[in-house]
């Protein structure tokens, strides 16, 4: 074994053992770990979630966080609901609920959001996709292309289809059971993608047919979108290259993303979408993250209130995402209206992420997650990386099963819009 | 057509041209990092007889950042390098400690967080948007500008991609007195108006060095803005971009001085009408204090006919009512109200107080400003030290290091565009070219307190 190997290996194993030690407290909560919104004792309980496929025992705060509102100023009403078998309980939720179209069920009312190959390097690619096939879920490939290395777990990975259109084929969109089209997104809304020059090797340049080491920035908005009766151009572009995929419509949350919603109903979306504005990204301007468009706790009820009002509640799967960092989040954006959540940065909290923020750097992430450096990115094996995300969400599941048991609830289809079971706090 | 007589083109797109202009007093570390120093020196031993003395693979650190890269690794790590990405903690949990050092969160006061420092500095330094990955970290939401979200446009709206190329959104403001009506038969002197190309300028800022005015009159000379101040010796150099605060002292140097913009208390009235009758040409502005009763102050100035209104409120962004209420507040009362009066497009709101962050421009603006003033964000683009607390006006405990007058104008060009793009970076998701379009357009905003009764609306209080 050459050094880079042992370097490789050494690093790996310290690593490891090292998300197994920290949540058990022994060497205290480290000082320097975490934030309000992804707390020190949030990032071990998942690092925990994700080693034992369990909620923690130790007491780690594995449900909320400590930003002040949204999700962490809501909790759930505990009295007089007669309790079922948690085994009893039906996790799964439809991905189509027009009449029309391929019948997509999932186990879980989860998948994964999009990452893009360049903002995320191929190994933890390949371990969000594997984990996607072993849960039976789905995972995005975000903007960035679709590299052949996933192209064996197409049948769980959803072809984002966003404004730079990169890597955008007509084998990429044949593949997909469900097609994405990126609008928005949450952490930079009204922006358009954002890769810089340092992650752009010639790999990440060879799949996005673009230059090495100069920075990307995907336009904004489609400039051939600027009506719904664009966007269902969009929308059936897709389905007549791919009739048997569902459309799915991601975009960010406006003022008006009811009105948005209901534009992409109409278009013939099966899935809309919202992307809040506390969600992640590989790089974005510091200015967008905090300020341009609405969480996604308030976005959930106005747009799910809106489709009821109109008469197409039923007929559209409504999925939430953008700050949603455990299983008590999943549950509260399904209880506010959601029909589920995608899910990205806790997947990489599985793998070792801390939320440092590093991610636009040229070596970008410390332990490999948001890397396209082919030292850093050796660190995160695709087989650990599966083990620990599906372990993650066997973690949730159990969650997602205790809360529902607990309010009598035989399926978590029965918690939509169901705001009578939260509790406000102040 | 022959090209001999087709003439160049005078335009010239707006830009501010930034350049690196690094600190040059030294920062405070963001983080402490610190080794067990015998638990690393054990840990050496085990790994040496682990990989068999192999020098590569032992020494091979726990950093990326090069944190342990100096001449003694891990026994006195290179704590200016440590971003916390918290890896070598992961990695030795036992031996080693990342914390945000005390000098980091000793930073700032009461209202100037760290984080917020940091972001200042970094912006005057590097004349870059900062851009990092992850998402927000922050609390939720919160007073003030920290519960206002901007709208941005999702499918329907064309405008867009003003910093990175193709189309140009204008951030010029006009200050001065718009007349509702031409009168064809006089000659209105107090129609004129000056247009700004970017909508911030600096506020009056008490007791200060002229090396910092002379730098903050360069700045303003560089960026088309203006500086307001009560001192006229201060800035003297760069008296076109002047606007001075008239009293009864200064009035006269100011009528001989003849300055495009003055201003004056607004209590004053007598002031105003000598400054109207005898600058004819000059705009003129009434500073008014934020408080209950400033709406219908603003309204009877407005009738009285001055040009504009520089609204302030402390230096915490905190206004002077006896229960006091944030800017964004007061500012949009005020400006409501003379809407609703019909003479809020007779005059120029400027306000300032507690603008300090490159957000905080865009949403003053919403709430009913055409442009701000920024003040102690000004000191700390240039480095100075904080000794208490900043709030009030006249003693607030901010104190000025010597500024070469070179690189403090470049810091303070630096921040202007940064916050300049950011502002871009705004318009351009909102979909709109044009920052006027933004005043008082509340529509386009979303508040914490109203979006949070609307879409928790049914969910009972816990007991």
């Amino acid at each position: 074994m050459g050094n880079l190997e042992l370097i490789v290996e050494k690093h790996s194993e310290r690593i490891h053992h090292g998300l197994e030690v920290l949540p058990t407290l022994r060497h205290g909560l480290p000082e320097g770990l975490g934030n309000k919104r992804w707390t020190a004792e949030l990032i071990l309980a998942t690092y925990e979630m994700a080693l034992t496929g369990d909620l923690p025992k130790n007491g780690l705060e594995y449900k909320t966080g400590d930003s002040g509102g949204g999700f962490d100023v809501l909790g759930w009403k505990n009295n007089g609901f007669a309790k079922i078998d948690q085994e009893n309980v039906d996790l799964s939720i439809s991905l189509n609920k027009r009449v029309e179209g391929r019948r997509i069920e999932i186990p879980l009312p989860i998948y994964g959001g999009g990452m893009s190959f360049g903002s995320i390097s191929l190994n933890f690619m390949l371990a969000r996709a594997r984990a996607a096939k072993k849960i039976g879920i789905y995972t995005s490939t975000g903007e960035g292309g679709y590299p052949d290395a996933i192209v064996p777990y197409r049948d769980h990975v959803i072809t984002q289809v966003a404004t730079g259109m990169f890597g955008v084929r007509e084998e990429t969109i044949q593949y997909a059971p469900i097609v994405e089209f990126k609008y928005a997104q949450g952490a930079k809304p009204g922006l358009g993608g954002h890769l810089l020059a340092d992650k752009v090797t010639s790999e990440v340049a060879k799949m996005r047919e673009s230059s090495m080491f100069t920075s990307l920035y995907s336009p904004f908005p489609f400039h051939s979108v600027y009506s719904v009766e664009d966007h269902k151009k969009h929308v059936d572009w897709i389905k007549t290259v791919n009739p048997r995929a569902l459309v799915s419509v991601k975009v960010s949350t406006p003022t008006d993303v009811d009105m948005v919603a209901i534009g992409s109903y109409y278009a013939g979306a099966n899935i809309i979408h919202i992307d809040g504005g506390y969600g992640g990204t590989g790089a974005a301007p510091e200015i967008a993250k905090k300020n341009i468009a609405m969480p996604i706790e308030y976005a959930i009820p106005k747009v799910h209130d809106y489709l009821v009002s109109e008469g197409v509640r039923d007929d559209i799967v409504l999925i939430a995402s953008g700050g949603i960092r455990t299983a008590d989040d999943v549950a509260k954006s399904i209880a506010l209206g959601a029909d589920g959540c995608v899910v990205a940065t806790a997947e990489a909290v599985a793998v070792g992420c801390t939320h440092c923020g590093n991610c636009e750097r040229g070596r970008g992430c410390q332990v490999g997650i948001t890397t396209t450096d082919p030292e850093l990115s050796r660190l995160i094996e695709p087989e650990w990386g599966e083990t620990r995300i599906v372990n993650l969400f066997s973690a949730w599941s159990k969650r997602l099963r205790s809360i529902l048991a607990g309010f009598g609830l035989e399926s978590v289809r029965d918690l939509r819009g169901r705001k009578d079971l939260l509790v406000r706090y102040k | 057509m022959d090209s001999e007589t087709v003439k160049p083109s005078k335009y010239e797109r707006f830009r501010i041209e930034t350049r690196p202009a690094p600190h040059v007093y030294q920062i405070p570390n963001k983080f402490d990092v610190s080794a067990r120093k015998l638990r690393l020196a054990a840990m050496l031993v085990h790994e040496a007889f682990e990989y068999k003395l192999n020098k590569e693979v032992v020494l091979s650190r726990p950093c990326i950042y090069g944190v342990f890269g100096g001449r003694f690794g891990g026994f006195k790590p290179l704590k200016h390098k440590c971003v916390g990405c918290m890896r070598c903690v992961q990695e030795y949990p036992h031996i080693m400690t990342v914390k945000h050092s005390e000098e980091y969160k000793g930073l700032g006061d009461s209202f100037w967080t760290p984080e917020a420092v940091f972001t200042i500095w970094n912006e005057a330094s590097t004349g870059k948007i900062p851009v990092k990955g992850m998402g927000y970290k922050g609390a939720f939401g919160g007073e003030g500008f920290d519960g206002i979200w901007t709208d941005m446009s999702e499918i329907v709206r064309p405008t867009r991609d003003g910093v990175y190329g193709r189309e140009y959104i204008s951030t010029c403001v006009d200050v001065g007195r718009k007349p509702t009506s031409v009168d064809f038969g006089k000659i209105d002197h107090a129609s004129s108006t000056v247009e700004i190309p970017v909508p911030i300028i600096f506020d009056d800022l008490p007791a200060l060095e002229f090396d910092v005015w002379n730098a903050v009159g360069k700045a303003a000379r560089k960026l088309g803005t203006f500086f307001v101040t009560h001192d006229q010796t201060r800035g003297e150099d760069y008296r076109e971009r002047m606007i001075p605060i008239v009293d009864d002292n200064s009035i006269y140097e100011t009528l001989e001085k003849r300055p495009s913009i003055v201003e004056y208390d607004g209590e004053r009235s007598d002031l105003f009408e000598k400054l109207s009758d005898s600058l004819p040409s000059s705009i003129v502005i009434a500073r008014v204090p934020l408080r209950e009763e400033a709406g219908l102050v603003a309204c009877k100035l407005a009738r009285e006919g001055v040009h504009g209104l520089h609204l302030y409120a402390d230096y915490h962004g905190q206004d002077y009512s006896e229960d006091p209420r944030h800017i964004s507040e007061s500012l949009k009362e005020v400006h409501q109200l003379l809407v609703k009066e019909g003479l809020r497009d007779q005059v120029t709101i400027i306000a300032s107080g507690g603008i300090t962050l490159a957000e905080h421009v865009p949403k003053a603006i919403i709430c009913g400003a055409d442009l701000v003033g920024i003040d102690t964000t000004v000191l700390v683009a240039l480095q100075a030290e904080f000794l208490g607390e900043t709030q009030k006006r006249g003693t607030y405990k901010l104190r000025p290091r010597r500024v070469d007058l070179a690189w403090g104008t470049q810091r303070l060009v630096n921040l202007f565009g940064v916050w300049h793009d950011q502002l871009i970076e705004i318009l351009s998701a909102m979909g709109m070219r044009d920052v006027r379009r933004l005043r008082g357009d509340i529509g386009r905003s979303m508040m914490d307190a109203e979006l949070r009764e609307q879409s928790f609306k049914g969910i009972a209080w816990a007991t």
